[in-house]
């Protein structure tokens, strides 16, 4: 599904921000990428989408990400911006869910049926017609989802999708991350969320792949975890207080 | 600043949405040529912003008192002028639509006392020439001066055109009695405080801009290295200083030779824009009881002129039916609103 | 700025509500408002007794649609003052005397005050029952049938959402700094700059990962707005009859005719 080949990229000549990255996800995994602050994650995301150019070669589905290439690369992926204000642009939910749709020339009728399901689906038919700067930070998360969601993509990628929420809305994000049959690449420092939602991890360090392999093993391994500056997931410590491991 | 609606006469209002809409018109035309899409995003944060930082109290140093900014001078050096001009558009409607500040049908008038100004006589006259000039040296330091003398020179000329458009519009209107003379000299002084302050909170701004991210600057070019060394402060403080005396002069002037000011003024005012604006007797009428009643405030009020109206007899008989029929009205009114009451209770209860 | 964005919410509230006033047609409600407000304009400035009648029309608007008068008023702070400061000196200059009750004289000027006040006071009534009654998107929708260019009604719906958020967070920056500054009411001037500056280079960032959200869900430069909706007779209806309303009010002297059927 999504192919990276030999890809370095760097804001600035002389400091790369990924360096001959390869790496193969295959339709309907769910990778977790994980790493500390600067180490890439979000361009990763970024070249994937055609945001930013960079060296090597990125294939969507077999087709390489290239200029003439990327309507059909951005139709076939759904991005969820960390900044929930950022990504709905539009007054309502609604207006901000039919956008995609109408834009891929589904008619109206269409296109708002695709919005009911969803809606539906997620179960957040009360928010169709809420204006978006009135809905909490959780119903705005879910709502953002659901914009992305209304594309049909057949990927979803995700920046930070449980940041700031309480753990109610993160519970309920989680488990909408895990009902979601598409292919999902999840960037995130929330290691119990990737825990539960993804099955394998890609440790990014430095603009390097650290480590990559199941979810639970890596997230396992303490003294890797602690060398690119994250710790074991809480649920992992298990009950063990985190005093009487050192 | 903002004109309410009751301050315009139809026609006026009608024609500085016309004059509104033209240049509207133009700056989309040459946006479109342009990148329009890429701009549309950043058009609408940073008006957004600008919406939002109007609320934002400044403290004037040595005086009690804070200052706002109004931002049509920002956006331009920001955006450009024609950007600049459609985020101010969309600023004045929102202000006029959800906080009525500034009416609907005045929408036009206010975009062009307010955006016009800000935007292409503040850009084009002012800020490209000075920022494209060698003046006050070269360098760094240079294109920092310059940056506050055309925020300061700017504001306080866009403000002063404003403000003297309100008198204007608002004179041919005939809506007020208010000689022209005394309004203009009422109106500039305060505007030019009001510019000064808007003028430093703006190169304020925009100076913190050049610092951090230069390119973002319409017709500023990122410059390496230190020029000679002035301190910005001094320069700011003899700018304000000369900006006060002489506008203070100006002011003076204007308050203590008003028919002089006037004579000045409504020549151009009726040849121009009376020409213009098609404006009907009505209007012109306001304009020469305004201009007989020109600089004798003390005089208007120590006498009881007994100006005659054609009608006056007439006038006086039709309004005292006119009162009861008016108090009839009222009747209606409260009848309508139990009315109301009546069906929105049943409405509740079932 | 808490109450700006107190007022926005309201605003929003009450668009949102039900009413047969909110379920008529955007454009209905829009050139029927334009009209009211041109009407009211033209009136001269001594007919006192010609613009009473006028009243009639908001006040049927605000029994339909329940929206409360109270909220109305409120705003009436930012409009009266310039309308005040204007027409309070007529009464000074414009002393021909054109009625008098009694001992009372009542002087032209002290007339055109008065219209110029009511004037104003049935203008905000007519745009803030437009507003109140209307949601954002669906006067944009109405904008666009009126062939405003679309750049500026986008401009107009993207302006309108970010100005919520920027609002929050100029707020929470103002309330960063006064925690920090005690005793002060403003931001000083040290801080001029970089208070705005620094919110403005984040927003250009903002602006741009804005962007790529649209690019990335298909934008292709075309906005589409809330379905536009049918204009249907009842829409139709409500516009003639109320332009007829207006005309009749303009035309006939309501007031003097009902006073002289009494007086007489």
């Amino acid at each position: 599904m999504i192919e990276f080949q030999h890809v370095s990229f760097g804001y600035e000549k002389n400091r790369q921000v990924l360096r001959d990255l390869s790496f193969r996800i295959e339709r309907g995994e769910a990778v977790g990428l994980v790493g500390p602050n600067g180490a890439g994650k979000s361009s990763v995301m970024k070249l994937l989408l055609g945001l930013l150019e960079g060296e090597g070669q990125i294939l969507v589905d077999g087709l390489p990400v290239r200029r003439d290439t990327l309507p059909e690369i951005r139709r076939k992926l759904g991005f969820v911006l960390q900044s929930s204000d950022n990504q709905m642009f539009m007054p309502t939910v609604y207006e901000d869910m039919i956008f995609a749709p109408l834009n891929y020339k589904l008619s109206r009728e269409e296109a708002e049926a695709r919005v009911d399901e969803v809606l539906a689906r997620l179960g957040l038919e009360e928010l169709k017609h809420r204006y978006n700067h009135k809905i909490s930070g959780g119903e705005k998360r879910m709502a953002a989802i659901a914009t992305i969601l209304a594309m049909k993509p057949e990927a979803i990628l995700m920046d930070e999708p449980s940041s700031a929420l309480d753990p109610y809305n993160r519970r309920v994000i989680i488990n909408t991350i895990c009902t979601l049959p598409q292919t999902k690449l999840i960037a995130s420092h929330d290691l119990d969320m990737i825990l539960d939602t993804c099955e394998r991890v890609i440790l990014l360090s430095e603009g390097h792949i650290i480590a990559d392999g199941p979810a639970e093993k890596l997230l396992q391994d303490r003294a890797l975890l602690e060398a690119n500056r994250l710790e074991l997931p809480l649920s992992l410590v298990g009950r063990t207080p985190r005093n009487a491991a050192e | 600043m903002h004109m309410a609606d009751a301050l315009l006469a139809p026609a006026v209002a009608a024609t500085m949405y016309v004059a509104s809409g033209t240049v509207a018109g133009i700056s989309i035309h040459k946006l479109k040529k342009d990148d329009e899409p890429q701009k549309l995003p950043v058009m609408a944060v940073t008006a957004a912003l600008v919406f939002a930082g109007q609320m934002i109290n400044y403290t004037i140093p040595g005086t009690g008192s804070s200052g706002h900014m109004c931002g049509g001078m920002l956006l331009s050096a920001l955006l450009g002028p024609q950007a600049g001009f459609l985020s101010m558009i969309v600023i004045l409607a929102i202000q006029c639509l959800f906080f009525a500040d500034g009416g609907l049908m005045a929408l036009g008038a206010n975009v062009w006392n307010m955006a016009f100004y800000g935007c292409f006589v503040g850009y084009y006259l002012i800020w490209r020439p000075i920022m494209n000039s060698q003046w006050f040296g070269e360098g760094k330091s240079g294109a920092r001066i310059r940056i506050v003398v055309a925020s300061l020179i700017g504001c306080v000329v866009t403000l002063q055109l404003g403000a003297f458009s309100v008198v204007l519009e608002t004179s041919l209107s005939g809506i007020t009695e208010l000689p022209f003379s005394s309004f203009v000299a009422l109106m500039q002084p305060i505007h030019l405080a009001i510019g000064l302050v808007e003028g430093l909170i703006t190169s304020a701004v925009l100076l913190f801009i050049y610092e951090s991210r230069p390119e973002l600057l319409q017709d500023v070019e990122p410059v390496k290295g230190e020029g000679s060394q002035r301190s910005l402060k001094t320069v700011v403080a003899i700018l304000a200083i000369v900006a006060l005396v002489v506008g203070g002069g100006l002011s003076l002037l204007a308050s203590s030779n008003p028919d002089g000011l006037e004579w000045a003024l409504f020549g151009n005012a009726e040849e121009g824009y009376a020409e213009n604006m098609g404006l009907d007797e009505e209007a012109y009428g306001i304009e020469s009881t305004a201009a007989e009643t020109a600089g004798a405030i003390q005089e208007a009020i120590s006498f009881l002129p007994d100006y005659a109206f054609a009608n006056n007899d007439t006038a006086v008989g039709t309004t005292v039916s006119g009162i009861v029929g008016s108090a009839m009205v009222a009747g209606v009114a409260v009848l309508i609103c139990l009315a109301g009451g009546f069906f929105r209770k049943k409405k509740s209860e079932v | 700025m808490q109450k700006a964005m107190h007022e926005l919410a309201e605003m929003d509230e009450l668009a949102m509500r039900s009413s047969p006033i909110h379920e008529l047609h955007p454009l209905a409600k829009l050139i029927t408002t334009i009209i009211y407000i041109l009407i009211t304009l033209s009136y001269d400035k001594y007919n006192l007794s010609g613009l009473v009648p006028m009243l009639l029309w908001p006040i049927l608007l605000f029994t339909i649609s329940g929206i409360e008068v109270r909220i109305c008023f409120y705003k009436l702070r930012i409009v009266l003052p310039l309308v005040m400061a204007v027409g309070l000196f007529n009464p000074f200059f414009d002393r021909a005397i054109m009625l008098r009750i009694g001992p009372l004289a009542v002087s032209g000027g002290v007339f055109s005050m008065l219209t110029l006040m009511i004037k104003g006071l049935y203008c905000l009534m007519a745009s803030f029952l437009l507003m109140a009654t209307t949601p954002i998107d669906s006067l944009c929708a109405a904008l666009r049938q009126l062939h405003v260019p679309k750049i500026l009604v986008t401009l107009l719906l993207l302006t309108y959402r970010y100005v919520g958020v920027m609002t929050e967070e100029l707020a929470v920056m103002t309330d960063a700094y006064l925690l920090r500054a005690p005793g002060q009411k403003g931001i000083h001037i040290s801080a001029w700059g970089s208070f705005l500056g620094q919110l403005l280079l984040r927003s250009m960032d903002r602006a741009q990962e804005l962007y790529a959200a649209m690019l990335l869900r298909g934008y292709n430069q075309q906005f589409h707005y809330a379905e536009a909706r049918p204009f249907r007779i009842r829409d139709a209806l409500y516009l003639l009859g109320c332009i007829l309303f207006f005309l009749l009010l303009r035309t006939v002297k309501v007031a003097q005719l009902l006073g002289g059927m009494l007086v007489r």
